[in-house]
């Protein structure tokens, strides 16, 4: 998987950098959205391989935004992984039911991050 | 409806009514069956004419983003949906946690165990409540239970109050529940007399108000589960603030399953028990409107949401002094994180008024402008940031990335360096508790490249 490409997104700006820090510096190609309507838009429009998808973010929440995405015939075959801070975990059954297929508890470390993505990858490869 | 009407391509297809039947089961707990299916039909064929839209497909696609089209659906679909031991865990909560645990915290001066079913529909919550305080031995540890049940639909109230039930509705309840609290009649089940004697029904309008002097207060614990669902969300903060203050200290308030209070209240403590959560009203005496605000977070804990206790845990000392600027700054976070920004800034206004020089007050400040799209506020925040505290790493960080964004590359350039510097003289400085729990390896890397994009773009090395 030379260079796929990953939207993240994330409400706070210096998580997201941090973020697109950890998977550039892996190889690949980022893409980053800071709400919900614009990881919608860029979901719809750039073409992601995956998503890295904060739960909590203004105008549409992540579960929304996934919901929206698995909906879809054109864009649900796209792994969205959920990044949730502990508070959120009760949420989690929501999410694996909204269609998200994968759950990481927030702080996340970077190599976990980054055998997550692989692994999602591969699996929407096989 | 009159006016102008769409005709809709499709009749609901059996596939878009499963799609539809369990989205709204996740969403409200309602379970729509086969018998619902017209009335499913004819809300959806209502509410989508009234958009315009041609398809149901894309009307779920309305349904599913917006909240306030999903209440109206479910305003038309069904208000007084409801059944006995709906969510059997939260009546085992009830029965084996809830109330040992206040009749063992409370004064054995007090001898009644007062619960309130705010929305109870045809009272099949507010009996269900009832037996299960009996099954609980309420009776044989000398106490006694009260339970009411207020609702604003009179004709589900008539229900209620006749405690008649088919068949149907019995289908959840246990074998030896039914043999004990119900008796056959030639119309239904009737809930037996020793129940009965425990509840009272009364009308009531939690969105209007004012309430009778019988709903005041000293409630033990409170359900308030489905009813809040078909409301405006300011609605319901207001009908939650209005629970909380009713709730005795240790009280405990219901939810719905799939009801959550964030965004609604942040006063209540999260206790989950057996896989249910529960929210309670904390016993020391904090003062009104302070959030719980997370532990003094070591950098290496401080995710960005407030923390969720896995048990019960005492609450700990009044949470300040109110005039204790670290206080209010840590009331200002828990605050933002929730997304309540109003108060948020109210607090950073406090803290900064006592102390000017609180950096880390002035960065959540500048977030704020950040998050509102005042990039020129946001700047001028972060500036005073790091005007009070030069090594405010991520100050810098988003100093660099907004001139960046405006092209000044040579500005962001300097605050990237400047945060490289701060980084190296203090590591794990006052800013490095809104780390979000990454390593500041991962921050010194982003800087880098940050400051690597910007030197090539700019012209710079
Ligand atoms: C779906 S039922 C839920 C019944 C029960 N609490 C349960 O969870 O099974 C919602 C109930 O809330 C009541 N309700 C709606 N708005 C209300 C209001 N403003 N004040 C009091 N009750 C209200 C409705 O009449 C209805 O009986």
């Amino acid at each position: 998987m030379a260079s796929a490409r990953i939207l993240a997104v994330d409400d706070s700006p210096t998580i997201l950098a941090m973020l697109e820090e950890i998977l550039v510096s892996a190889g690949y190609e980022v893409l980053t959205a800071e709400d919900g309507a614009e990881a919608l838009e860029s979901a719809r429009n750039g073409k992601p391989d995956l998503i890295l998808l904060d739960v909590m973010l203004p105008k549409l929440d992540g579960y929304r935004v996934c919901r929206l995405l698995k909906f879809d015939q054109k864009y649900k075959a796209i792994p969205i992984i959920m990044l949730t801070a502990k508070a959120e975990e009760q949420s989690m059954a929501t999410g694996l039911r909204t269609g998200a297929d994968q759950y990481l508890t927030k702080p996340v470390e970077p190599e976990r991050l980054l055998e997550a993505v692989a692994d999602e990858l591969a699996r929407a490869e096989g | 409806m009159s006016g102008h009407e769409t005709r809709l391509e499709h009749d609901l297809t059996a596939e878009q009514g499963e799609r539809f039947r369990e989205y709204i089961h996740e969403h409200s707990g309602i379970h729509l069956d086969e018998g619902h299916t017209d009335s499913l039909r004819i809300s959806l064929m209502t509410r989508a004419t009234r958009f315009g839209h041609e398809s149901l497909d894309r009307y779920y696609e309305l349904l599913v983003a917006d909240e306030t089209e999903f209440r109206e659906l479910m305003n038309l679909i069904t208000i007084n949906e409801t059944s006995f031991f709906r969510f059997p865990a939260q009546f085992e909560a009830l029965r084996t946690f809830v109330v040992p645990e206040i009749l063992d915290t409370r004064s054995p001066a007090v001898r009644s165990f007062r619960t309130w079913s705010a929305g109870c529909s045809t009272g099949e919550e507010p009996y269900s409540i009832a037996m299960t305080l009996l099954d609980a031995g309420i009776d044989s540890l000398g106490h006694h239970a009260e339970v009411l049940g207020t609702d604003v639909s009179t004709h589900a109230l008539e229900r209620a109050r006749a405690g008649v039930y088919p068949p149907r509705a019995l289908l959840n309840v246990p074998r030896d529940r039914v043999d004990r609290y119900f008796e056959p009649t030639a119309t239904g089940h009737r809930v037996t007399d020793p129940v009965r004697d425990v509840v009272d029904f009364r009308y009531q309008n939690l969105i209007k108000g004012p309430h009778p002097s019988a709903l005041m207060g000293n409630w033990d614990v409170i359900f308030c589960r489905n009813v809040t669902i078909y409301f405006r969300i300011e609605s319901t903060r207001r009908v939650v603030e209005s629970l909380f203050e009713r709730l005795n200290p240790g009280g405990y308030l219901f939810i719905g399953h799939s009801e959550t209070l964030t965004g609604i209240s942040n006063r209540f403590e999260t206790i989950e028990v057996g896989g249910v959560f529960l929210h309670r009203k904390p016993t020391s005496a904090v003062r009104a409107s302070v959030p719980q605000t997370p532990r003094p977070a070591r950098a290496a804990a401080a995710a960005e949401a407030p923390q969720v206790p896995v048990r019960a845990v005492e609450p700990e000392a009044p949470a300040s002094e109110p005039s204790d600027a670290a206080a209010h700054l840590r009331d200002a976070r828990a605050f933002a994180d929730n997304g309540d920004f109003d108060a948020a800034l109210e607090r950073l206004t406090e803290a900064l008024r006592i102390d000017p020089t609180l950096a880390a007050a002035r960065y959540i400040l500048g977030l704020i402008h950040l998050r509102a799209g005042r990039t020129d506020d946001a700047i001028a925040e972060f500036r005073r940031t790091v005007g009070a505290d030069d090594d405010f790493v991520l100050a810098h960080l988003n100093l660099g990335n907004l001139h960046r964004s405006r092209g000044e590359h040579a500005e962001a350039c300097r605050e990237y360096e400047a945060a490289l510097g701060a980084l190296e003289r203090s590591p794990d400085g006052a800013w490095s508790e809104f780390l979000g729990g990454f390593e500041p390896e991962v921050l010194i890397a982003t800087c880098r490249r940050s400051l690597d994009q910007c030197q090539r773009i700019g012209g710079r090395g």
